[in-house]
This record gives C-alpha cells, sequence and structure tokens, in this order.
C-alpha cells in the first residue's frame, strides 16, 4: 500500500472514498427513479399505448430490414435467408427504372415543397386579415372539407374533371377552341396536377398550424404597429410572418423529413404505364417490385434507401434552421 | 406641444357603458396620471386616446384637432405598452427603428435618431441585441425608446411599470420623470398604483367605474380628498375611515365611536348636526403616539406591530375598528409595543357624509391653515 507522506490521505483512501460516494449516487438515483415510477405511474399508463404501438408497428418491423442485404426466400424466413451484403443495392443502381423513380421521387417532391409548403401559409394569413367571420367560418370549412375526403374518392374527382369527353377542365377549354387533351395519359401534365391536387385537399387543413400560430402572436404588437403606422400589409410582413417563423422553419423540417414519402397511394390511383415516365417514385417501384413482383428484399433495400436519404434530410434541414434561425426540432 | 381634452368622452361595449361621459383637460407639457382600481375605465381611456378604441360619444381634441374619426398613426401620439409589445424578430436598434421605417424616413436620419435615443437612455450597448436577451428594465427603456424616437406630440403610458419588480419599478419611475423633465413631452399615464400617480403626476386622475373622481395635484388629492373613496385610494396606508356619530358640545362639535370622543373641525356642514351619521376619516401619519397641541387623544388596543424600518405600522382596534398608525421607530420599536393610544390634531380630522362619501365643507380652521 502506498501511503503519502506528510499531510493528506493514502491514494487508496481517496479511491475507496470515491468508490462509496459514487455507489451512494448510484443507490440515490436507484431509489429516485423508483419513487418517481410509483409516483407518476398514471402517467406511464397513459403514455404505455403509444409506446406500444410504436414498439410493434415502427420498431419491430425494423428487424426485417435485414433482408435489404440478405437473398430472402419466405420458405427461409429472416434469419435462415443467406446474407448478400450490398448485392440488391448495386441491382437497384443498375436499374434504369429506379434511376427514374429517384428522379421523379425528386422533382415531385420538390414541386410539391415549392409551391405546396407555402400555400397553407399564405391561406393562413389570408384567413386571418378576414374580418367578416360568417365569410371566414364559411371558407375555412370549405378549404378543410377535402382533406377529410378519402384519396380514392379524390382521384375519382380528378380523373373525371380532367376526363377529354366529359371533364369540367376540357369543357372550359373547349369554350375557347382548345381540343379536348387527355391530361391523364400525358407524361407531362401528371406532375403538375398531382402537386395542384396535393395543394387542393390538404393547403387548407395544413393552414390550420399557421392559424393556432397567428393567434398566438402578442395583440399589443399589432396595437404598437398601428400607432406607429403600420398598414395592414405592413404588419403582415413584419409581425404576423416573422412572429410564426419558428412554426413555419418547424413545418418545413417535418416537410423535409417526409420529402421523400410522396403520397403514393394517390400516384398509384392516378397514373398510368402511359405516364411511368414522370409519375413513378420509389415508393411506387418499391409497391411493383415488392408487392406485386414479390421480390421483398430487393424493395426493401429500396426503402432502405428512401430511409437512410429522408433522415440524411431531416437532420441537415434542423442543423440549417439552429445555425441560422435558433429554431429547431431538437 | 399639445394638450389633450375629453369632452363627455363616453364608451359604449354594446348595452355596457364602461366610461360615462368624463372630462378631462391635459394641458401641454403635463404629466397626467389615471389611476384606480382594476375596471374603473382608465386603460379604456387611455386606447380611446390612442385611437385604439372607438369613442361611442363625446369629443377628443389633441391640440386643436378633433380626433374621433383620425387613424392612430395620424394623431401624432406615441404609446408604452404595458407587456412592451417589442417585436422579437427585431433586435433592439430595429425595434426603435420600426416606426421611423414604416414612415419611410430616411436611413441616414433613422440611424441618428436611434444612436441619441439610445444615447438618452442607457441603451448604446444593447443596440445589437434581441429583446429575449434583454433584462425587464432595459425591455422597458426600449418600448420608451420606439416611443421617444418619433418626437410625438403626446406620450401614452399604459401601465408600463407593472411587469416590472419592485425596486427596478421604483428605478424606472425616476427615469421616466427624469425623462419628461428632459422632453417636456405632454403626457398620459395610466397606473392603478397610488404610489407611481404620486411620485410621477403633475396631477393626477381618479377614476372608479368609468367615473372621475376627483382630479388635482397629488398633495391636494392627498390632503384634501374628495371623497372616501379618492382618500382610501391615495396615501400608503389608506387613510383609517371609521363610522361616527356627532354630538356638539360647547367647544365644538365631537365623533363618537365605539365609547372614543374624536374633536371635530368647526365644519359649516356639521353646524346643528347633532346626532348626524359620518364617516371619520384619519390618515395613518396624522395618527401620533406623541401628545400633540390641540385635538383627540384614543385609546387603543394594539394588534400588531409591522417594522419597515425608520418607520412602523400599527395595527390597532378601537372597538372592533380597525386603524393603523404610522410612527417613527427611532431605530427601535420596543417603545412601540406598549402604545394604547394615539392622538390626533383636530385640523387633520377629515369628515365625510355618510350617504354619499362626499367631504365635508371646508373648515374655518383648515381655511386658516
Amino acid at each position: 500500500m502506498i501511503r503519502h507522506q506528510g499531510a493528506g490521505p493514502a491514494t487508496e483512501e481517496l479511491v475507496i472514498e470515491a468508490r462509496e460516494a459514487l455507489r451512494h449516487r448510484v443507490r440515490r438515483r436507484a431509489i429516485w427513479v423508483g419513487d418517481h415510477f410509483r409516483r407518476e405511474w398514471q402517467i406511464y399508463v397513459l403514455l404505455a399505448p403509444t409506446i406500444i404501438w410504436f414498439i410493434l408497428f415502427l420498431y419491430k418491423p425494423m428487424y426485417g430490414l435485414q433482408i435489404a442485404f440478405k437473398d430472402y426466400s419466405i420458405f427461409r424466413g429472416v434469419a435462415g435467408s443467406p446474407w448478400i451484403g450490398f448485392e440488391h443495392f448495386q441491382t437497384l443502381f443498375g436499374n434504369d427504372q429506379f434511376l427514374r423513380a429517384i428522379k421523379n421521387t425528386v422533382i415531385i417532391s420538390f414541386y410539391s415543397l415549392l409551391f405546396g409548403f407555402p400555400m397553407p401559409i399564405i391561406l393562413a394569413l389570408m384567413f386571418n386579415e378576414v374580418l367578416q367571420q360568417a365569410f371566414k367560418r364559411t371558407a375555412q370549412t370549405i378549404v378543410y372539407l377535402p382533406h377529410f375526403i378519402s384519396s380514392v374518392i379524390i382521384a375519382g374527382i380528378v380523373i373525371t374533371a380532367f376526363s377529354p369527353s366529359a371533364g369540367i377542365v376540357n369543357t372550359v377549354l373547349g369554350w375557347f377552341g382548345v381540343d379536348s387533351i387527355y391530361f391523364l395519359t400525358k407524361p407531362e401534365w401528371f406532375r403538375p396536377i398531382f402537386v395542384g391536387t396535393g395543394i387542393w385537399q390538404e393547403a387548407g387543413f395544413q393552414s390550420i398550424v399557421y392559424l393556432a400560430a397567428i393567434a398566438g402572436v402578442n395583440p399589443s404588437l399589432y396595437e404598437s404597429a398601428v400607432v406607429d403606422g403600420a398598414s395592414r400589409w405592413q404588419m403582415m410582413w413584419k409581425i404576423t410572418l416573422p412572429s410564426i417563423m419558428p412554426t413555419i422553419i418547424i413545418m418545413l423540417i417535418i416537410r423535409i423529413g417526409n420529402m421523400l414519402e410522396v403520397s403514393f397511394e394517390m400516384i398509384i390511383l392516378l397514373y398510368q404505364p402511359a405516364t411511368f415516365e414522370t409519375a413513378d417514385v420509389v415508393n411506387t417501384f418499391i409497391y411493383r417490385q415488392g408487392i406485386q413482383g414479390g421480390q421483398y428484399d430487393l424493395a426493401a433495400a429500396a426503402g432502405l434507401f428512401n430511409a437512410v436519404v429522408a433522415f440524411v434530410l431531416v437532420m441537415a434541414a434542423n442543423t440549417i434552421a439552429k445555425r441560422y434561425s435558433r429554431t429547431s426540432l431538437w | 406641444m399639445s394638450g389633450v381634452t375629453l369632452e363627455k368622452i363616453v364608451k359604449r361595449y354594446g348595452t355596457a357603458t364602461v366610461v360615462h361621459g368624463i372630462d378631462l383637460q391635459v394641458q401641454p407639457k403635463e404629466f397626467v396620471v389615471l389611476v384606480g382600481p382594476s375596471g374603473c375605465g382608465k386603460s379604456t381611456t387611455l386606447r380611446m386616446i390612442a385611437g385604439l378604441e372607438e369613442i361611442s360619444d363625446g369629443e377628443l381634441r389633441i391640440g386643436d384637432r378633433v380626433m374621433n374619426r383620425v387613424a392612430p398613426k395620424d394623431r401624432d401620439v406615441a404609446m408604452v405598452f404595458q407587456n412592451y409589445a417589442l417585436y422579437p424578430h427585431l433586435d433592439v436598434a430595429e425595434n426603435i427603428a420600426f416606426g421611423l421605417r414604416i414612415r419611410r424616413v430616411k436611413k441616414d436620419e433613422i440611424a441618428r435618431s436611434v444612436t441619441d435615443v439610445a444615447k438618452i437612455l442607457g441603451l448604446t450597448d444593447y443596440l445589437q441585441r434581441k429583446p429575449a436577451d434583454l433584462s425587464g428594465g432595459q425591455r422597458q427603456r426600449v418600448a420608451m425608446g420606439r416611443a421617444i424616437v418619433r418626437h410625438p406630440a403626446v406620450f401614452l403610458f399604459d401601465e408600463p411599470l407593472s411587469n416590472l419588480d419592485a425596486k427596478l419599478r421604483t428605478q424606472m419611475r425616476a427615469e421616466i420623470k427624469r425623462l419628461h423633465k428632459r422632453l417636456g413631452v405632454t403626457s398620459v399615464y395610466v397606473t392603478h398604483d397610488q404610489v407611481e400617480a404620486m411620485t410621477l403626476a403633475d396631477r393626477i386622475v381618479v377614476m372608479r367605474d368609468g367615473r372621475i373622481e376627483q382630479i388635482g395635484a397629488p398633495m391636494e388629492l392627498f390632503n384634501h380628498p374628495a371623497n372616501t373613496f379618492v382618500a382610501g385610494f391615495i396615501g400608503s396606508p389608506p387613510m383609517n375611515q371609521f363610522e361616527a356619530a356627532v354630538e356638539m358640545e360647547d367647544a365644538g362639535p365631537v365623533a363618537v365611536a365605539h365609547g372614543a370622543r374624536i374633536a371635530l373641525p368647526a365644519l359649516d356642514a356639521l353646524k346643528g348636526a347633532q346626532g348626524r351619521k359620518v364617516i371619520v376619516g384619519i390618515r395613518p401619519e396624522h395618527a401620533s403616539i406623541e401628545p400633540v397641541g390641540k385635538g383627540s387623544t384614543v385609546s387603543v388596543e394594539l394588534d400588531l406591530v409591522e417594522t419597515l424600518g425608520s418607520e412602523a405600522l400599527l395595527h390597532t382596534s378601537i372597538g372592533d375598528t380597525p386603524f393603523v398608525i404610522k410612527a417613527e421607530t427611532g431605530g427601535d420599536t420596543d417603545h412601540l409595543s406598549s402604545v394604547n393610544a394615539f392622538h390626533v390634531p383636530v385640523e387633520r380630522i377629515k369628515v365625510f357624509d355618510h350617504e354619499t362619501g362626499r367631504v365635508l365643507g371646508s373648515s374655518q380652521m383648515g381655511a386658516a391653515a
């Protein structure tokens, strides 16, 4: 045993003391956690369904992700299938259809973001300026309504509206002497129709978030601006918009995270082989290859690729938001 | 500089009238404080002057111009709000400059004005900070800077200090007073704090239930309250008030309450008032524990001594009526625990009508004094 000469305890004693202190701390912490659960158990009971849902439907299926790296066979199961490394990814990136699907996903997502993201903000700002309450409520109900209609019905409405024989769009075009256009069979029309449908269906409902943010703006900011001489337009630009900017940034981060999750059921309902060139996205590719073609492992690899890109996007958006605006998701 | 004139100003919300035809004349460069309890209509009155509330009836003039239908921006007023109303996304300099930018003032002129105002308010080092990075006092100064920078004809303050802690409030109160001396701008200030009103005002307007109870200089209101409400509202602690019956003695009228006999001033209104019920008012600082020349001595029962430092509040009772005495401690409170009576000079006693609460006519003694 090494002992220090002179004042001060031996090193060993110090180590023993430190260990004791640590043990006490750990014990105290364990007691604290135990007490906490005993005291607050009702909150955890309320939380339980969500946690169970997450585990069952989001975490447990992750076990199956490994088939992206395996030569998967239903008969051998996930564990029994042999590992093949990145072979599926090599196949995917050598597949023109997959590359086309990535390109379409990026373009459609970009258009949706560019035109679809500002729309609810504009709507919310417009609603906020409407002083006539009855008109405001009616208009809000009308724009919220499409959100509650099933995608199948929405697709039916779109198909009917753009029908070359009886559709309202071609009827109106006919009044101006324009020949009927087979919109849904023309690849160049698919993206505008899809993005426009998405805006029509969701912009109103999404504006609720921004309306709530606007409602939270301190009213005396407006009063102060009124006394300063600001017009309604100036107040919208200089007070309302900057005040709801944190909400806009959060929504943008979430939107970027979901960017590659193009609403594929709508695409499946609207596209046809004639428009695959501009309409086929990664998710529809996965659906065709995995579910219809039975190539689960290849589809899992495509899905994993999609998820990794989405993860990178949301991380990047969050980092940028944090750096430039003090607002971030985490 | 412009004055502000309110003539029979009324504010109604539907069928409810919250301001009942008030008349007020604020002189140019004057600092007028509207004071009263919550819901008395003081903020509504201020907001009507600012143009943030429509005037239901009556006439508002700033200078010679009738302002009833004039937009807030054209009234040449600047307002400081209770919660500062600073734009959180703008820094201090941009907040101060906001009003000028809206009015499309030239950039170099804005920069010069902001620098000047920042210097006056001691904000030069904080110009690049956002409101979230400022203390309450600094935020309040920025809010004032935003008002000052426009050089308005009238400043309107809506309880600007009520969000600050007591110490900061005292500090900012002095700053507002200094600022008003320096700039000499007509100011209307709303508060529910009578101490703020007393320290800041050239004249105080005491309001209750949408009506003006009394207008006057701070000491005028303190010494000559028009009614029991003003007597109870102005002064801290408030004036002691208790019911009494008048008895006429050879020496003059006397108030009898709970066995105590208190000599009253020889008021005209008390002539032949034998048996009349009145309310007697005595300020805590006018009740002395030392004997006084001409006055009354009243026995009390001491409940509690509250020490404030150089002064102490003695919570006593006359019968079952509470009575507060403010006494000098002289650095020691031991001698206060044996207090069992107070003395009050007759000229310090206020007498109010039992029914209306109005003060009864001026005394010959008070007039002579």
